[in-house]
């Protein structure tokens, strides 16, 4: 698992590759939180790359959502893979963070 | 200094640690309280003194705060090297330094043999015997730093323990007697505790609840959160009518308190057995299985809910499904269907319901025996990380 930041502007873009469960979410946190860092008005995750993701991967974009809300930061992810996608489906996840079919809708969404 | 010596110390009145020396020469114990003065003098060291082995034993058995015994190996009633092999028995939270002749090989390797620490000779060089007290010291404190720290592990250890046999034991075992259908579930924990429940509630007017649930993440946060959740969920199911209500109300309690942002998603149904009609609310657990007598089997459209814990307010929606005669509704955590084999490969659903095909009409307990037996064998020896959950609702034939 890995996450790249790029910023955008105002708009920060981070993406996130390989695998997140239980045995490494922690890490995955850090890695988020990290490159998300303090002065940004948005965020997009770019989880094109993303393989699998369980309960515990949930939770911590579940936990930088709502960090984010509380500061007026929107939040949106994008290029979920079908098993990804339905893992934010079935969950429900998908009713409260915005989901965008690709980075550049996502992109131009934040950037408005 | 350990702990306990540094207590000592505060005191005043007992030394860091206390040194037996064992010797049958008289003028020796002058000596040693003339040459470690300093450290007698500074609370570092303390002395006792015994002529021979027999003494020293009475000693050591009368006071069990001796840290080291300095022994000779010649001596009447009770030789050094004889001394050495009783101490065990007396006191196993010491170190032994032996004084022999100098050159004498054989006893200086039989004392070692039998568990001696250190040796020097004689005559004693105190600046090297003050050396070999001080390194012996230090070895002692990190022997006894390292049996604090192993009980430490095993307390710990045993408190796992009884928090698995907690969560184990608040699953239900014994499944309520219904007219027109039975229950069963089991719950197989991936690690000491882990985050997956079910339960079975009676209802008013001969009704039954069913909850199957999964929490985030995994491990004593999941287990403590899985508690809380599955308490809350009792109380709502009793007390409130409908599954919608009973899923909102449990969403807005566990996010009264929630920085870690943990969730569970649940499924609860209501099951009326004299209507066959299953009412049910979804917090954003994948859906339950229905099997059909004929071996045919879907899974439940689900109402669009949302994970428990995520969002204060979120409205539950509800939804219903007549069920038939000989009906099976499976209700499961992504453990089962998301197990993995030695090659990596997912159990998955289709397995799950290829189990059922033909129309077997396994009774409520064999259907969920089954499945968990199924995913054992699939599984092999492959390690499995999620906790694997099964309830079945076993609709009565005709």
């Amino acid at each position: 698992m890995n996450v790249q930041a790029e910023h955008h502007d105002e708009v920060l873009l981070a993406k996130v590759e390989g695998r997140v469960d239980s045995s490494n979410s922690q890490d995955f946190e850090r890695q988020l939180q990290g490159a998300i860092g303090e002065d940004v008005k948005a965020v997009v995750i770019d989880l094109g790359q993303l393989a699998y993701i369980s309960s515990a991967g949930l939770r911590v974009v579940l936990l930088v959502a709502k960090t984010l809300g509380q500061r007026n930061v929107s939040i949106s992810l994008c290029a979920l893979s079908d098993p990804v996608q339905s893992v934010f489906e079935i969950s429900g996840f998908n009713r409260i963070i915005q989901i965008y079919d690709t980075q550049a809708d996502a992109l131009a969404a934040a950037g408005k | 200094m350990s702990d306990g010596a540094s207590a000592r110390a505060a005191r005043g009145d007992v030394p860091d640690y206390r040194i037996l020396v064992v010797d049958d020469e008289p003028d020796l114990e002058r000596l040693v309280r003339q040459r470690m003065r300093r450290h007698i003098r500074r609370g570092e060291y303390g002395f006792e003194f015994a002529a021979n082995g027999v003494e020293a034993l009475e000693v050591l058995a009368r006071d069990p705060d001796i840290d080291i015994v300095l022994s000779d190996i010649n001596m009447p009633k009770m030789d050094g090297l004889t001394l050495l092999q009783q101490i065990p028995d007396v006191n196993s939270d010491l170190r032994s330094v032996i004084v022999s002749a100098y050159g004498d090989m054989e006893n200086i390797r039989t004392a070692m043999n039998r568990g001696a620490f250190d040796f020097v000779t004689k005559p004693i060089d105190f600046t090297d015997l003050e050396v070999t007290i001080e390194r012996t010291l230090r070895h002692l404190d990190e022997w006894r730093a390292a049996l604090a720290s192993r009980d430490k592990l095993v307390a710990l250890q045993n408190e796992l323990d009884v928090a698995t046999k907690i969560q184990q034991s608040i699953l239900p075992d014994a499944f309520p007697r219904l007219d027109g259908c039975e229950v069963y579930g089991c719950m197989q924990a991936a690690r000491n505790v882990g985050g997956d429940f079910f339960d079975v509630i009676k209802l008013e007017r001969g009704r039954v609840g069913l909850a199957v649930a999964d929490v985030s993440d995994k491990g004593v946060p999941a287990a403590l959160f899985m508690m809380s959740s599955r308490t809350l969920l009792k109380g709502a199911a009793v007390g409130a009518g409908s599954p919608s209500a009973v899923l909102s109300e449990v969403n807005d309690l566990l996010n009264e308190t929630n920085e870690a942002a943990m969730f569970v998603t649940v499924f609860y149904g209501v099951y009326d057995p004299s209507s066959r009609v299953l009412t049910f609310a979804n917090g954003g657990h994948n859906p339950p299985l229905v099997v059909h007598a004929d071996g045919s089997s879907e899974e439940l459209e689900l109402t669009g809910g949302l994970a428990l814990g995520a969002v204060s307010g979120f409205p539950y929606g509800q939804a219903s499904v007549a069920l038939h005669p000989g009906d099976l509704v499976v209700f499961f955590t992504d453990g089962v269907t998301e197990a993995i084999n030695a090659s990596n490969e997912e159990f998955g659903l289709a397995a799950l319901r290829a189990l059922f095909r033909g129309g077997r009409r396994p009774s409520a307990r064999e259907a969920a025996e089954t499945i968990l037996q199924a995913v054992r064998d699939f599984a092999g020896e492959a390690p499995q990380f999620d906790d694997l959950t099964c309830m079945t609702l076993r609709v009565a034939d005709e």
